[in-house]
């Protein structure tokens, strides 16, 4: 005891004396030197003293000076060191100056209006900034972050206008495959739905196309994306931030006066990727021309052919190049930004206009935006944000059209598809683009998303921040198809009788968090932060939908006019609460401890469970703060965190009853036992994740890189079970199975060249996830989540989840191999054993036997941005990755059996297939390849094409792996002595083009496409989608 | 003092715009499903159970027609021909639900003590439970529809059988009660609209049904089949069917598709040579009621009535692929595949050939008689013109006469009767596909004829640990040993 009061001694000493010397109060505002904006978190000391202080959210500080002679010592990272001596002074302003040696992107927001220096966080954080995002002017934001995120895999849907996009971030988190995966979204503080609903699209693969919702954002207003992945970053978000957050922060005012900004950006695509098709052989079978007909191509060669028809054309059409079309783009966004010191705004208005390669296929986004910050007094700040949009077009399912373009034969062109009196022209097949012209789903969403804010800080060290945003949209979506116009032998494709189907989902969701912050100096090393919150979450979505069938009048597409009519309905509600507590400690400036704690209470368990606490802790050490290291080592921190994230139940997951059956006519109505079991005892899911980072940096920033490893573990997770029917029930909710993510993430920058008119900077994302199903429920030995439409014969494959291995498994048909002695793995093929040949000459087939023959999920992903900057001119590339991963294609397997694949025009040779017999000696025996009777007189059926390479998965479940060069852009900045004084400012221009160059084995179209729509887990099969576009694009920007 | 003022209130400012969410009922009253209903009401349940009735016997049908040689794939080797291994969860699935759903019905039937929906309920359950059994042998019953057990036990092939006949029989007590207060809601009842005495033929029907199925075995008792038949169905106007479809007929359907390309509903040869005189000779008029006669311009072999040969997928003929129309499919033209058409359950022909087979032995008047009232009936059914009916009913290879009456011609026309009617694979079985000229398909995995079918994958992987360890296809249930 004795000695701590004497160590304590000198600083009693110490604080009495400052007490007796001239004690006053400084206060002032810190600002950037750039551009005016206030800066929160800057540290401010009295030089030689151990007094010091944070400067508040809105720049504001106060601090104690002992005398006129203190010198007041203004840092903060990414700006240079501030000394001012105080003087007679009692109000200090200080602009900062950027220090470009230091880290970029210093100051973090990390949610809910926080903004942090970077080097005190404890997790990895990544964000992407406006002009890095917009490089290559993708529509929806979620393509515009492809590449340039470390451990986020985002897939495109397609190429089509407005068409979805996903991400998920480090893997799959739920064996659960109906839950989403999809991060939460968060604009400007408010959380936004990023679902993408296929709510009137009818059945079929990537249903129409349609959006996920936060495509509706304009990316032009955007100013940052910050990614939060583990669960220490998303901490604060609880439990709707258990997949990862993205936090979207678009522009705010800045400065004074007004300013004015035009973008305007045309662009034109082309499918990037059509598969490699025979040209040879035209519309038949057997070898027999049938210009009419299915049989695309299993007829005789064209100068047959053309012997028996002389209007047969010299060359097949290229039907799957000519079936698209070049789509084209424009967006025109106008901003207006400016205020003066009380009040500033940032608005614009925008207009999105997309004509896809699909014909008939478009999109339209119309939307305004304001955003303004005001200042009511030194201490109240207001702000209010408010985004409209009015989106949608014409949607058809790819898929489909991908089919029947397999089917139509080369023999036709495919554009030629209508006869003069409105039907379909006939070629014994149907003509897909018949059906985009007349099979049609137009959806029109309008969306308003607005938010308040009110911060309020009563003293230099305490802070209120009130938020309440609403995100609230209606989407109308009216699906027709005409009936047959009674012409004899009309042919009208998918559109039966007629229809007409009107749908109408509202969505609501309020969300407000209150936020206190208190900062205060708690030992002369120790500078501490708390912030309390709390949060309430209030949502809803009501659907409603008729669908028509049987028009009495063929085109007129009202309800009335229909025979049929069947009425879909559905609520869906969700209420949550938090409380939230985060606690940081800053010692001395380069080690921070944070703790956390939130409780959340949700509406989506019972009472007794509702309620519920998880923590986590992280730690920052920037030990080049600390440590004396070689000159050549600059700032370097060392990052820990471990945290538990909660999550509950789907909505209505406590309850059961009975629903409508949908199987009985209009007029008669029934129940039926509803399919999900509910379970009052649900109780929260928990995950674990513990993650360590190393940041460093070199040669003054030249050289830097963040190397994260993570692990996390969720047990006990709510999973809607699927359970025997003979139960009554498909599914049962109940918390069980452990799922485990684990991997590393590599974010490497660097300026390898700097000079006084040439930079090159460039940033490689590299990032590998590994993940693994640990358990299920007692007594389920699987879970088949999915099973993809179509392929032929036994080639369908089976998605399935099975302890002990990972997500995204694969299970299909396979070629019998050749084992000997070896015993054969019932889950595995191997590929390296030779292939059993049958009697016949021919592989055998596994029939409806199915092994393991890939996983969906990639081994790594990767992104490789350069920026190469001379003197005005600036030329950023971005190569993009994604290795070791399969995807099952149905495209090919059409392409196979229809005898259209490049690869079939061997068939009039024969063809010895390496392999063993069962007696384990080699195949010797010839085969025609050919459908009919070959040379050797064996009748050959249909081919080896369709009686065997089709009709089992093996052949088709491929190496999807691709690298691109995803986007190359080439800008200009006019010389401002070409501009004309006072009215332009700035001008720019640049030419981008998107998907350059794809480098995939993967048979047919672009593989990061998905045979699935944007919500869904299911993604190991691609083939007959929206293919991918590549894009060219022009941009004039020009600041007034 | 002031600023602990200040402060106050923009707390409580704040609390007061946030806190409202609190209280325990503001959670509560989301705890129940807004698009559910508690508790279902008699009604409500009987339009379900008895649409499901109709729908599974498609479901059913259609599964078994090719392994009876009524369809056939129109591709070479299609599992469904040739008895490869085949993943019924769908159906199983469909099955199990349909009795939960039943189940639920009988559940409140006996606690609003109504007779009439009892004994229904009883028939439903005990019908979908049949077709389960036919199908897979062993099958959960005695621990399902129970949410506490997940993985419900198996009860042996033959306990199901007795589980099916005492459901039938406590539907005949039932049902024979006439002094139910709550009587059926004729709306709601979509195979006899109500009338409780059709219900009762019914489940008599479903009696005979079942006993004549142990024809093979020891336990067979003729007197009981022939009892239980007089006791059912009088004429075609008590068949049970179920014709209350969201658009149409599920048969039509299939018609429909394939004549729009998507191929399905493709006749087998054995079947359309069973009727068109190339197998015994007599060209059956029903075949016209059946199919759409084949008509191939330029083609000097048409018009003709031509099938696919199970197994072999379409016909290798000339330049005809697939999608030329020159065989014969299921119509949407047929009296009893068209839009509007029922979905037959159970017919008055078939119990007339039930009650033929049971007789032959004891009374061959009796089952002659009873043969003849069943291919009339038929051919009713079908609306054969009534001179093309009586002609054929007049041929000298159709009127044996009592004495030479047999089995065989029995079977031959109960065939015709059970087209696409899940029946027909139980008499298939008990009969050792001895019809006529039937054989093996192409390509065929097994090396005799189907026997049962695999449980399905939905079992295996959800309910594993029960699921009777791997039986072969071949494998006889215990009726048909």
């Amino acid at each position: 005891m004795k000695k701590t009061k004497l160590f304590f001694l000198p600083i009693l000493l110490l604080l009495t004396i400052s007490v007796s010397a001239q004690v006053r109060e400084i206060k002032g505002t810190v600002t950037a030197a750039e551009d005016g904006s206030t800066l929160p978190g800057v540290s401010i000391r009295v030089k030689g003293t151990s007094t010091g202080a944070t400067s508040d959210p809105n720049g504001n500080y106060r601090i104690q000076v002992p005398n006129n002679d203190a010198t007041l010592v203004f840092a903060f990272i990414g700006f240079s060191v501030q000394e001012i001596r105080v003087g007679t002074q009692s109000t200090i302003d200080v602009k900062m100056n950027n220090d470009s040696r230091q880290l970029e992107e210093v100051v973090v927001t990390t949610g809910l209006g926080i903004t942090r220096q970077q080097k005190s966080l404890g997790y990895a954080a990544q964000g992407v900034k406006s002009e890095d995002l917009n490089i290559n002017r993708q529509p929806n934001i979620l393509n515009a972050l492809q590449g340039k995120v470390a451990g986020a895999t985002i897939s495109s849907v397609g190429g089509g206008p407005g068409q979805g996009a996903n991400i998920r971030i480090r893997g799959i988190n739920s064996i659960d495959a109906s839950a989403s995966n999809d991060p939460l979204y968060v604009i400007d503080g408010i959380q936004i739905d990023n679902s993408t609903s296929t709510q009137g699209s009818g059945a079929g693969g990537n249903v129409r196309s349609v959006g996920n919702r936060a495509s509706d954002i304009n990316p032009d207003d955007i100013e940052t994306i910050n990614i939060l992945k583990g669960g220490a970053a998303t901490a604060l978000y609880g439990l709707r931030g258990s997949n990862g957050v993205v936090i979207i922060t678009t522009k705010k005012g800045k400065g004074t006066g007004v300013r004015t900004n035009f973008t305007s950006t045309y662009g034109f695509e082309n499918v990037n990727k059509t598969p490699a098709v025979q040209t040879e052989y035209t519309a038949g079978i057997l070898g027999v021309y049938q210009p009419i007909g299915l049989g695309p191509a299993w007829g005789p060669t064209i100068a047959e052919a053309k012997a028996l028809d002389p209007t047969h054309p010299d060359q097949l059409f290229e039907n799957y190049k000519n079936a698209f079309d070049t789509g084209s783009q424009l967006r025109n966004t106008v901003s207006v930004t400016g205020g003066s010191e009380a009040i500033k705004f940032f608005s614009s208005v925008s207009q999105f206009n997309h004509d896809g390669m699909l014909p008939f296929t478009d999109y339209q986004n119309l939307s305004a935006r304001l955003n303004t910050d005001i200042k009511i007094s030194p201490k109240i700040t207001t702000g209010v944000n408010m985004g409209f949009n009015n989106s949608g077009g014409y949607r058809f399912d790819a898929d489909r059209y991908g089919e029947s373009l397999t089917y139509y034969s080369g023999r036709w062109d495919v554009r030629d598809y209508i006869n003069e009196d409105g039907t379909q022209k006939w070629r014994g097949t149907n003509n897909p683009i018949f059906g985009a012209a007349t099979n049609r789903l137009r959806d029109n969403v309008n969306r308003y998303i607005a938010g308040a804010n009110v911060g309020y800080s009563p003293t230099s060290w305490l802070n209120f921040n009130y938020r309440v945003g609403v995100d609230t949209y209606t989407d109308n979506r009216k699906r027709t198809a005409p009936g047959p116009r009674g012409i004899p032998g009309e042919r009208v494709y998918d559109n039966a009788d007629g229809f007409v189907g009107e749908y109408l989902t509202s969505y609501r969701a309020i969300n407000s968090t209150l936020l206190a912050t208190a900062t205060k100096q708690i030992t002369k090393n120790i500078n501490g932060t708390l912030r309390l919150g709390y949060e309430v979450y209030d949502r809803s979505t009501k659907d409603h939908g008729v669908l028509g069938s049987a028009l009495s009048i063929y085109n007129d597409f009202r309800l009335v006019n229909a025979k049929t009519l069947v009425v879909s309905q559905g609520i869906n509600q969700y209420r949550s609460n938090g409380f939230f507590g985060e606690a940081t400690f800053d010692y001395k400036n380069y080690l921070f401890l944070t703790v956390t704690g939130r409780n959340d209470v949700t509406s989506t368990l019972s009472a007794a469970n509702r309620s519920f606490f998880y923590p986590s802790a992280s730690l920052s050490y920037v030990f080049s703060d600390n440590l004396k290291l070689p000159a050549f080592i600059g700032q370097s921190k060392l990052r820990l965190s471990y945290a538990q994230i909660g999550k509950d139940a789907a909505p209505y997951s406590t309850s059961s009853g009975f629903s409508n059956y949908t199987g009985l006519p209009t007029g008669t109505t029934g129940l039926t036992i509803s399919s999900n079991l509910g379970d009052l005892n649900l109780r929260p899911e928990f995950t674990d994740t513990y993650e360590a980072g190393l940041e460093m940096s070199f040669l003054k920033n030249r050289l830097n890189f963040d190397l994260t490893y993570y692990y996390s573990l969720s047990k006990d997770q709510i999973t809607r079970a699927q359970v025997s029917s003979a139960t009554g029930f498909v599914t049962a909710s109940i918390n069980a199975g452990t799922i485990r993510n684990k991997g590393i993430e590599l974010v490497l920058g660097g300026t390898p060249i700097k000079t006084r008119d040439f930079t090159w900077d460039a940033t490689l994302n590299f990032s590998a996830n590994r993940n693994k199903v640990i358990s299920l429920k007692d007594g389920l030995s699987e879970i088949i989540y999915g099973a993809p439409t179509g392929g032929y014969i036994n080639s369908p494959v089976t998605f399935k989840i099975i302890p002990g291995e990972p997500y995204g498994n694969i299970y299909g048909s396979y070629y019998l191999r050749y084992y000997g002695n070896s015993v054969e793995d019932p889950m595995r093929t191997d590929k390296s054993l030779p292939l059993l040949i049958g009697a016949n000459g021919f592989p055998i087939s596994s029939l409806t036997r199915q092994k393991l023959l890939g996983n969906s999920q990639p081994d790594w992903i990767g992104g490789f941005t350069n920026n190469f900057t001379y003197k005005r001119v600036t030329l950023s590339t971005l190569i993009d990755a994604r290795w070791g991963f399969e995807k099952f294609n149905r495209l090919e397997n059409f392409n196979s059996a229809f005898g259209i694949a490049d690869y079939t025009a061997n068939r009039r040779s024969f063809y010895t297939f390496p392999g063993k017999l069962a007696n384990g000696t080699d195949n010797t025996k010839s085969v025609w390849l050919n459908q009919g009777i070959g040379p050797d007189g064996v009748n050959y059926g249909e081919g080896y094409y369709r009686n065997y390479h089709r009709s089992l998965s093996e052949p088709f479940v491929q190496d999807a792996s691709w690298i691109r060069l995803r986007s190359a852009s080439i800008s200009y900045s006019l010389p401002s002595k070409w501009l004309p004084t006072k009215t332009i400012r700035n001008a720019n221009i640049s030419i981008t083009g998107n998907n350059l160059l794809l480098r995939t084995d993967y048979y047919g179209l672009d593989p990061e496409s998905i045979s699935a729509d944007s919500g869904s887990n299911v993604d190991g099969a691609a083939g007959m989608t929206y293919p991918a576009a590549r894009t060219f694009l022009f941009t004039l920007n020009v600041g007034f | 003092m002031h600023k602990i003022y200040k402060y106050s209130l923009i707390l409580i400012t704040g609390a007061a715009l946030t806190f409202q969410g609190c209280s325990k009922e503001y959670f509560d009253e989301l705890s129940t499903n807004p698009n559910q209903v508690s508790e279902a009401t008699l009604p409500a349940l009987l339009s379900t159970s008895t649409a499901k009735a109709g729908l599974n016997t498609f479901t059913v049908g259609n599964a078994i027609s090719p392994y009876v040689q009524y369809t056939a794939a129109p591709v070479a080797a299609a599992a469904s021909d040739i008895y490869e291994t085949i993943n019924f969860t769908g159906m199983w699935d469909a099955l199990y639900f349909a009795m939960a759903d039943v189940n639920e019905l009988k559940k409140q039937a006996v606690k609003q003590g109504s007779s009439e929906y009892l004994g229904v309920a009883n028939v439903l359950l005990a019908y979908n439970l049949m077709m389960v059994n036919n199908l897979w042998g062993a099958a959960p019953y005695s621990e399902a529809f129970n949410p506490a057990n997940f993985t419900p036990k198996y009860d042996t092939d033959q306990a199901v059988y007795t589980s099916t006949l005492n459901l039938i029989d406590e539907a005949i007590t039932e049902l024979g009660k006439t002094t139910s207060i709550i009587k059926l809601a004729a709306a709601s009842d979509l195979i006899h609209a109500g009338d409780r005495t059709k219900w009762l033929k019914t489940a008599q029907g479903l009696k005979a049904r079942l006993l004549i199925k142990t024809s093979k075995t020891a336990a067979f008792n003729a007197s009981s089949v022939l009892s239980a038949v007089g006791s059912s169905y009088s004429s075609n106007s008590d068949d049970a069917g179920m014709a209350k479809f969201v658009l149409r007929n599920n048969w039509a359907t299939v018609s429909r598709n394939n004549a729009s390309l998507t191929l399905g509903g493709w006749l087998s040869e054995q079947f359309v040579d069973h009727l068109n005189g190339n197998t015994y000779g007599l060209f059956d008029p029903r075949i016209k009621k059946i199919t759409d006669v084949t008509v191939v311009p330029g083609n000097p072999n048409y018009p003709q009535y031509i099938g696919t040969v199970n197994g072999a997928g379409n016909r290798i003929n000339g330049s005809f692929n697939n999608t030329t129309k020159d065989e014969n499919y299921i119509s949407f033209n047929s009296p009893w595949t068209s839009d509007t058409a029922p979905l037959l359950i159970m017919t008055f022909a078939e119990l007339k050939f039930i009650e033929a087979e049971a007789a032959l032995a004891s009374d061959p008047s009796r089952a002659y008689t009873a043969y003849l009232a069943g291919i009339r009936a038929n051919m009713d059914k079908l609306l054969v013109p009534a001179s093309e009916r009586d002609a054929y009913l007049a041929d000298t290879r159709v009127a044996v006469g009592a004495a030479n009456l047999t089995k065989d011609l029995i079977f031959k026309e109960k065939y015709i009767a059970t087209y696409l009617n899940p029946e027909a694979f139980n008499d298939a079985r008990r009969y050792d596909f001895k019809y006529k000229d039937f054989t093996l398909p192409q390509n065929a995995v097994l090396s005799t004829f189907i026997r049962r079918l695999d449980y399905p994958l939905g079992e295996r992987s959800k309910n594993g640990a029960s699921v009777p360890a791997g039986v072969p296809r071949t494998t006889k249930l215990w009726w048909d040993q």
